[in-house]
């Protein structure tokens, strides 16, 4: 059955491209331009989805964005506007939430236990007994409405934007429009968003004198330069100080952006919002607003029905009655609600049969077209700070305060005729401007391009007063019905909250869900208040609304996501790690090589050869002046004012606690120049400690200091032929052991790189180097490094056999075998406190510290069962449960063959032999014994002093 | 001995074909696109640290938040307060280096070769607001970042110094960030870039525009 008109003047849909699409499986005819619902309702479908919690059947209602009647799936997209989306060739429709079918939903059984379903139902039933919650669960999740994501479905492309208009205006139906073009004559840059695919709002499906008003504006936008246009784009949001969250769709390579605008002022032209009515029946399929009407009628030259009941209470209604007569619809009666008629029920299931009036007159009919008053919808100006007034003459909600850098136009501000409406946005758009272009100086004036003069400023611009034109406050009939079509709630769900003690809207709103939904209370709120006020016997000034918050509209997690901007950090060497099978250790931002395939073999390979590491993320820091060694001996807790030129200290940092926070070495390159080491995680915050220090509490001692992390690709060149390697690279250093011993630096050309230092340090237990280069010639020198001792047996080590090489050597790590109460003395960094520094930071509680008994201590141990290598985090225990310490580090060792730790034990069992219980996350218990040395190997250190 | 000279690498791989331009591997593709991006890490990058009313600082002649041209073509950048950074044709960091020195300042002035520190690249084409529009915060507008415009910010979520340097009356941008993100950074912009098909253009010597160093 055809509902298709002939051509209409302002119809938006294209008769030269028609396609098929597919809904609820089978194929339907389309134009460019009809949405889904109007391409089937143009084809005499009514029923779209059935509703959330009764699963009633239902149709469209308002056929614009916020038709609660109208979510489909579209492929594996759910809760598509149905009403909203444009219909594509080949597009797959179906509808959500259906079991086993739209025709036939089984689920439709709730709507006969409807008294047990109630608002808050969910606080009354399914709570008993508990052993059934897993089926309660399974079946609220079967009767859950909304459309399915397939975990398979592609991610599509979504990303952001930021904007910074003089003026955003928030509508572009007519008032938007004059307004954006005033404001953009005026100077302004202009951001106009409008929800619908086209500017015009109401003007869109009016008679010829409004679409000729129509066709002037849109001229108007198009030839004005400064007015960037969003169609089917909505502002989801207004923040402090205008900054405005805007969803915009319509673009060809992007599914939707975000776009995050700082708007010197805001314009809200949002249109008025037609308001349904609440009776019984008020949902059946049938039931359209005057506005449905129009737009199926003029934009889309679908007929509604066939014999149709208008109640009308404006002139909205009246207009609607002959769009529906020239469109063929045989009009059976005009209820007019201004002179008392009213509508008390609508009969039938799955359509409009017949309309029972309050005069008793029953009429049959399949379209009932309700026109009984607006909404305004206030939500960005109560997001601004406004609480809207009620105002009775209107019957409806008006913006009473508002902020500076916030305007209102068109219907939200007040009535008149097109021509009235048009001058007070045209004035509007203009002191938006000026407002905003007092804002643009005042915010120029302390930066570097700010002009000495300062020019007058402009006078406020007169904006005129609209008037406000009486209508009948029409919320609810005789009749309960439907409220939030969305989430079911019926005005007496609303009355039965009351009863029950939910005496305020906020509560109501809280325990029925009403506004909640996808509409978020554009379609509801207001009648929801009105009932309110009727229920509880106050006013509906009295009973006031809730607070609308963002979104304006539901978003989606791409939107708010956008691309994946998570900043990723490589070292110059990266590439040859890649190329040698390097397994990827994610490390902060950091990619670093775990290991090349077998670590156990890389630390051999260290302690009988030579290998090479990157430790390009280690944090370095280039410091100069002469008041260097106040800081270090500030930062560190040990003394760094007799450090020569040419030597290399380590250091441990703590913070004002007392509590180990960063460890490193520290070279003195020259009489004014160091350069310090950090661990790669913590560099970031020993940054800001430094800076800190020397900002706030010592701003005149003469330091500068640069991080310089990246400037330098570092490599640690360690294992008995590190010497003899580096000799083959190295021109101007003389690296004998007298002439170069260990803990001190060096400069010189390294693989024929200049400025490049390298200090004789040792983590690994073996003759090491640490090779600094700069960062470009890094992969250079690592490769020759590697062609020049291939016949040394050189070869790289990763993080991994690093770790194994310094538990080995009994070295800790700060984070790793430290937590957020370690202090030096804990871990055996007593003698390296020097106390007798005037002041440093972290002095006051390390003198506690070193006076107090009863810490954890950290000592080296090791499994009487070699093969068993205890999990990190294991307690040690004592007795039946006690807890007297935990193991921090763990490894088999391959260079000892077994396993070996690094742990903190309780003081009375740090006795070199001790043995303590290891007790496994699986609750098995070990013994293992303390070692005389943090160090399993080489406690001497020999084999790196050599 | 070592048998072959070095060659230094920017974080950014090159695109096909490459060459070598003063001693840096560089890529030698040429784009005629409207909007290009270009790696310009080869460039010479002295970080000086002064105080900001001393001689030196009257010297370098621009302020916190600007960008200059010295006689020698020197792009000298306040990128904080008290600290500027210069960007000089590749393989120059000695020369600028030893120019910043001779000043007399009177306090404590330090100077450090950044050029292999940062990553550098340039985005140009009247497109250019636009792409960054996407990935940073900072209002582009000539009456808040004229040409000549110079600050810090999050750029893809790094933080990033901007510098806004127009060629011949073109928008233009520099952008760089420290080296180990310096991939990242690219590869962000020319995702972003891509609605306005951005190209990759390869570096041309002297990649600084204007007087060459005597």
């Amino acid at each position: 059955m055809s509902m298709r008109l002939g051509p209409r003047p302002g119809e938006v849909i294209d008769r030269a491209r028609e396609f098929t699409f597919t809904w609820n499986g089978e194929e339907y005819p389309a134009y460019e331009g009809d949405t889904i619902v109007s391409a089937l309702a143009a084809c005499g479908e009514r029923i779209f989805s059935r509703s959330f919690k009764y699963h009633r059947p239902r149709g469209l209602l308002s056929a614009s964005f916020l038709d609660p009647g109208c979510m489909v799936q579209v492929e594996d997209e759910p809760n598509v506007r149905g009403a909203h989306r444009r219909v594509e060739p080949d597009m797959v429709v179906s509808p959500q939430g259906v079991w086993p079918s739209l025709e036939y939903d089984v689920k439709s059984a709730n709507g006969a236990f409807g008294r047990f379903l109630s608002a808050g139902f969910y606080y009354k039933t399914f709570i008993k007994p508990r052993r059934l919650w897993p089926v309660y669960r399974r079946m609220l999740r079967r009767f859950s409405a909304g459309g399915r994501v397939s975990a398979s479905t592609s991610r599509g492309y979504f990303d952001k934007r930021y904007a910074h208009p003089d003026v955003l205006v928030a509508g572009g139906g007519p008032a938007g429009m004059a307004a954006a073009v005033a404001a953009a004559r005026a100077g302004a840059q202009v951001l106009l968003v409008e929800e619908e695919y086209e500017l015009g709002g109401h003007l869109r499906w009016g008679d010829e004198a409004e679409l000729a008003a129509l066709r002037v504006l849109r001229e108007e936008v198009a030839g004005t330069p400064g007015i960037e246009v969003m169609t089917n784009s909505v502002v989801n949001g207004r923040y402090d100080d205008n900054w405005v969250a805007v969803m915009q769709r319509n673009l060809p390579h992007v599914e939707e952006r975000l776009v995050k605008a700082r708007a010197r002022t805001l314009v809200v032209a949002p249109g008025l919002i037609e308001r349904p009515y609440v009776f019984e029946g008020n949902d059946t399929p049938g039931v359209i607003l005057s506005t449905a009407a129009r737009r199926l009628i003029n934009l889309y030259a679908v007929k509604p029905g066939e014999q149709a009941v208008i109640f009308s209470a404006n002139e909205s209604g009246d207009a609607t009655a002959e769009d529906l007569r020239r469109s063929g619809v045989e009009v059976a009666r005009v209820v007019d609600a201004r002179r008392g008629g009213d509508v008390v029920r609508v009969r039938g299931g799955k359509g409009v049969r017949t309309v029972e009036l309050a005069d008793g007159a029953e009429i049959e009919c399949d379209l009932l077209v309700t026109a009984v008053g607006w909404t305004a919808p206030t939500s960005l100006i109560n997001m601004a700070g406004d609480s809207p007034v009620y105002n009775q003459k209107t019957a409806r909600f008006f913006p009473s305060k508002l902020p500076d850098d916030v305007l209102t136009c068109g219907g939200i501000a007040g009535d008149g005729t097109l021509d009235e409406l048009l001058d007070h946005a045209r004035a509007t758009g203009a002191e938006s401007a000026r407002r905003a272009a007092k804002t643009a100086r005042r915010l120029r004036a302390g930066t570097p391009q700010a002009s000495e003069t300062r020019e007058p400023e402009p006078p406020p611009g007169e904006i005129p007063e609209l008037p406000l034109y009486e209508h009948p406050a029409l919320f609810r009939g005789e009749t309960h019905g439907i409220v939030d079509y969305s989430e079911d709630v019926t005005s007496k769900d609303l009355v039965a909250a009351e009863k029950e003690g939910y005496d305020s809207i906020e509560l109501v709103k809280r325990y029925t869900t009403v506004t909640m939904g996808p509409a978020q209370g554009k379609l509801e709120s207001v009648n929801a208040v009105a009932i309110m006020a009727e229920t509880t016997g106050r006013t509906i000034e009295e009973t006031g609304t809730t607070v609308w918050r963002p979104p304006y509209s539901p978003v989606t997690l791409g939107a708010l996501a956008g691309r994946n901007f998570e900043p990723v950090r490589y070292s110059p060497m990266q590439p040859w790690h890649e190329t040698h099978g390097a397994k990827p250790l994610v490390a902060g931002a950091w990619i670093r090589p775990d290991h090349y395939g077998d670590p156990a073999s890389e630390v051999m390979n260290v302690r009988e050869n030579v290998g090479i590491i990157d430790v390009t993320p280690l944090g370095k820091f280039d410091l100069r002046g002469p008041d260097v060694p106040r800081l270090l001996n500030h930062l560190y807790i040990n003394r760094w004012d007799n450090l020569d030129a040419g030597a290399v200290r380590y250091g441990v940092m703590c913070l004002e606690d007392g509590v180990v926070f960063d460890d490193g070495v520290t070279g003195r390159l020259g009489q004014e120049r160091y350069i310090m080491t950090t661990t790669s995680s913590g560099a970031a915050g020993v940054w800001e400690w430094i800076d800190n220090w020397l900002q706030t509490a010592h701003p005149e001692w003469q330091i500068h200091v640069t991080p310089v992390t990246t400037a330098y690709a570092s490599i640690n060149v360690a294992g008995p032929k590190s010497r003899e390697l580096l000799l083959r690279l190295t021109e101007d250093i003389d690296l004998s052991p007298d002439a170069f011993p260990y803990m001190r630096v060096r400069e010189g050309r390294i693989a024929g790189v200049e400025g490049c230092f390298m200090w004789r340090i040792g983590f690994t237990g073996e003759l090491s180097y640490e090779v600094h280069v700069p960062a470009a010639y890094g992969l250079h020198v690592w490769e020759t490094l590697m062609q020049r001792g291939a016949d040394l047996g050189v070869g790289p080590f990763g993080v991994e056999a690093q770790r194994i090489l310094r538990l080995e050597k009994g070295h800790f790590i700060v984070s790793q075998d430290t937590d957020g109460l370690t202090g030096p003395y804990d871990v055996g960094l007593g003698r390296m406190v020097r106390l007798d520094k005037y002041d440093f930071a972290g002095k006051p509680e390390l003198v506690w510290q070193g006076e107090r008994d009863g810490r954890l201590r950290l000592v080296g141990l090791q499994p009487h069962d070699g093969s068993l290598v205890p999990p990190e985090a294991s307690q040690i225990v004592e007795g039946k449960s006690e807890i007297v310490g935990r193991i921090t580090s763990s490894r088999m060792s391959p260079t000892l063959g077994r396993s070996i730790c690094l742990g903190f034990v309780a003081p009375h069992l740090t006795t070199p032999g001790t043995k303590v219980i290891v007790q496994l996350p699986d609750g098995e218990r070990i013994l293992a014994s303390v070692t005389p040395h943090h160090a399993h190997y080489d406690p001497e250190g020999t084999r790196q002093r050599g | 001995m070592v048998e072959r000279a070095p060659v230094a690498r920017s974080p950014i791989a090159p695109v096909p074909p490459t060459t070598i331009e003063h001693g840096w591997e560089v890529s030698a593709r040429r784009s005629a696109a409207e909007l290009k991006i270009t790696d310009c890490t080869p460039l010479a990058k002295i970080l000086v640290v002064a105080s900001t009313d001393g001689e030196l600082a009257h010297a370098l002649g621009v302020p916190f938040g600007r960008a200059a041209r010295d006689p020698h073509g020197t792009l000298v950048v306040g990128s904080g307060p008290g600290e500027w950074l210069l960007l000089a044709t590749p393989a120059t960091s000695v020369a600028v280096t030893q120019r910043v020195e001779q000043v007399r300042d009177g306090g404590l002035v330090s100077t450090f070769d950044a050029t292999h520190g940062r990553a550098l690249m340039r985005i140009t084409g009247a497109r250019a607001p636009d792409l960054l529009a996407k990935v940073c915060a900072i209002d582009l507008a000539d009456d808040v970042t004229p040409d000549g415009a110079a600050f810090r910010s999050s750029v893809a979520k790094l933080v990033t110094d901007v510098v806004r340097d127009d060629i011949g009356g073109e928008r233009s941008y520099m952008l760089h960030c420290e080296r180990s993100s310096g991939q990242y950074l690219f590869d962000a912009l020319i995702d972003a870039g891509d609605e306005f098909g951005i190209e990759v253009d390869g570096f041309v010597d002297p990649g600084i525009r204007g007087v060459q160093i005597t």
